[in-house]
């Protein structure tokens, strides 16, 4: 009845709700206009900018920073496949580990009575809860050549004290592992909870067939934790591609700049030398390169399993 | 017997492990009760000889040098708890309108909001740097608090939670006559509150732990956060006073520890339900 009476102000109700609807999102759509989608916009425009914060002008030069980036002979091009170069070793020394080993704890407290689990659960995610700066200083501190707190007990063993964070390869051992301490028990809690998903009847027809724990892990645990697990790597090797405050405070780049990670290049670029274009440049890049790489990791996994199936 | 034994075993690696987890922070309590000459020379006493709180004293005081350690504890606080209201207020609002209302373009936007999950924030802090430098708005509370609210995580994680939320209780408050604020207010956000509490504890760690953007966007020492001022004091004044930087961050620690403790649960919620669509 109401519907066949009235079509023009059904039709102005319902724009009305729609208006009222909207006005539920506006609040957000405005902070992702002004933070995210202007300044993506805005990072290319610089991009394209001899933008040095120092000089009155920043003329319009096209693709010229990303060609002296590309360019051998440039400092640039140093600059950044060396920052690149840095920040690929670290992705490549620390995601393996970050991945195997918040497993090995995932496994390791499943096979555990149900109360110390939850304890030591606590205990190894504590880390996870402190800054980048705090877990710098603490290692900084503890990697001390003379009187770190690991050096004193390696030369009560006998062992020469190690200069942990001025030589290398200690250097990136050192990084490795205060982002380990920081970040496993992120990881580890996903995995907690993978393998918990996964049905007991699998594990009892494993029984039968009487697999041993190691089949069991290899045949049954992985297979069905295997989206779970790519997961965990994409986001071990974005956060690792992040990397940022350990080597800025830990080694300050060095021994020489053999730890300075591609954003640190890119911060000094923009901070200390004011050269926000070829930095913004960087920036692009290297989002980019992340970009691409968790699309073919996520590819690889996909075409794995569509391959099995 | 055999089974008992392993069980042990398990429990003693597990103990050992746990407790390389915990040395760094009971070695950076320990330290922060130490003087300069017994945290460096004192060799491995883990029971401080000459117990003293002078690093901590010296450190809250500032005695001699500058260390604003309240205003910085004051800075993190506050822009990690504005920036949380903001964060739980307008994602609850987007997430709902989203997931239940008429929205006009709701079909793009939400894909829209959600591809931004996969950009990395190095393409857009040296762009926001010069947005709030173009608008004179460095070294504000504006710059620690608003670049986390564009943020589309917990967009994503409460547009899942009201997808899956059953109409009836809606249907039934329509009928009684209230409107869509009124759903929401009396009804939608009561029954959220849970994964609201998910979306807080990881917005406030996320705000209050930052490094790299409020290192580049404040310089003036009034404006740093706990976490940046400690790194300036570390690569400053304080570079081996290592008994006066381990009281520091032990502050820096207490406040995000016991937010963690309160809210692991909701944590380890919110980073399971992170990873399984």
């Amino acid at each position: 009845m109401k519907e066949a009476k009235l079509p023009a102000s059904k039709a102005k109700k319902e724009r009305l709700s729609k208006f009222t609807s909207f006005l539920f999102v506006l609040p957000y759509l405005l902070l992702f206009l002004a933070f995210l989608f202007i300044p993506l916009v805005y990072g290319i425009y610089i991009s394209l900018h001899d933008y040095n914060l120092l000089s009155s002008v920043q003329p319009f030069i096209g693709f010229e920073n990303y060609a002296t980036i590309f360019n051998p002979d440039s400092a640039m091009n140093s600059l950044f496949f060396e920052g690149l170069g840095n920040t690929v070793k670290f992705v490549i020394f620390s995601v393996p580990l970050l991945v195997v080993i918040g497993l090995g704890l995932a496994l390791l407290l499943n096979s555990i009575p149900g109360k110390l689990r939850t304890f030591f659960r606590t205990i190894y995610f504590i880390p996870y809860a402190i800054s980048v700066s705090v877990v710098s200083i603490i290692f900084l501190w503890i990697l001390d050549t003379n009187s770190g707190l690991l050096n004193m007990y390696l030369m009560d063993l006998g062992f020469d004290a190690i200069p942990w964070l001025t030589k290398q390869p200690f250097a990136w051992i050192s990084l490795i592992g205060a982002t380990i301490w920081w970040t496993l028990g992120f990881n580890m809690i996903i995995f907690i909870n993978a393998l918990n998903e996964v049905p007991e009847e699998l594990y009892e027809a494993g029984a039968i067939d009487g697999a041993s724990a190691w089949q069991k892990f290899i045949h049954i645990t992985l297979p069905t934790i295997r989206p779970i697990m790519l997961f965990v790597i994409i986001t071990s090797t974005i956060a690792s591609f992040n990397v940022f405050g350990q080597p800025y405070l830990m080694t300050r780049g060095g021994p020489g700049d053999s730890t300075e990670v591609l954003l640190m290049g890119i911060v000094n670029l923009a901070f200390e030398e004011r050269e926000l274009g070829v930095a913004s440049a960087m920036a692009l890049l290297m989002s980019l390169i992340m970009i691409v790489i968790s699309v073919i990791q996520f590819k690889i996994a996909n075409y794995k399993q569509g391959g099995e199936n | 017997m055999k089974k008992n034994g392993k069980q042990i075993g398990l429990i003693v690696l597990a103990s050992v492990i746990g407790l390389l987890f915990l040395i760094p922070l009971i070695w950076m309590i320990s330290t922060s009760f130490k003087n300069d000459f017994e945290a460096i020379a004192g060799g491995l006493n883990w029971i401080p000889e000459n117990f003293t709180f002078e690093n901590y004293l010296y450190t809250l005081t500032g005695d001699g040098v500058d260390v604003p350690i309240f205003r910085w504890m004051f800075n993190s606080l506050f822009a990690g708890l504005a920036g949380t209201a903001i964060i739980v207020a307008i994602d609850a609002l987007a997430a709902y309108g989203l997931a239940r209302l008429d929205v006009p373009f709701k079909k793009y936007l939400f894909p829209l909001f959600i591809s931004t999950l996969m950009i990395p924030f190095v393409i857009t802090f040296l762009p926001m740097y010069m947005q709030f430098s173009n608008f004179g708005l460095l070294n504000t509370y504006a710059v620690l608090i608003f670049p986390y609210t564009a943020n589309a995580f917990g967009v994503f994680l409460l547009y899942q939670f009201f997808k899956s939320f059953p109409k009836e209780l809606e249907e039934a408050a329509k009928l009684d006559g209230a409107n869509k604020w009124q759903i929401f207010v009396k009804i939608v956000i009561p029954s959220a509150k849970p994964i609201i509490w998910t979306l807080a504890i990881f917005s406030f760690m996320g705000i209050y732990n930052d490094f790299l953007w409020p290192l580049v966007a404040t310089n003036s020492p009034d404006m740093r956060t706990i976490t940046t001022g400690i790194a300036i004091m570390q690569q400053g004044s304080f570079t081996s006073s290592y008994g006066k930087l381990m009281a520091l961050t032990t502050i820096a620690t207490i406040p995000i520890l016991i937010v963690f403790l309160i809210g692991q649960k909701q944590l380890i919620k919110g980073i399971t339900q992170s990873g399984i669509k």
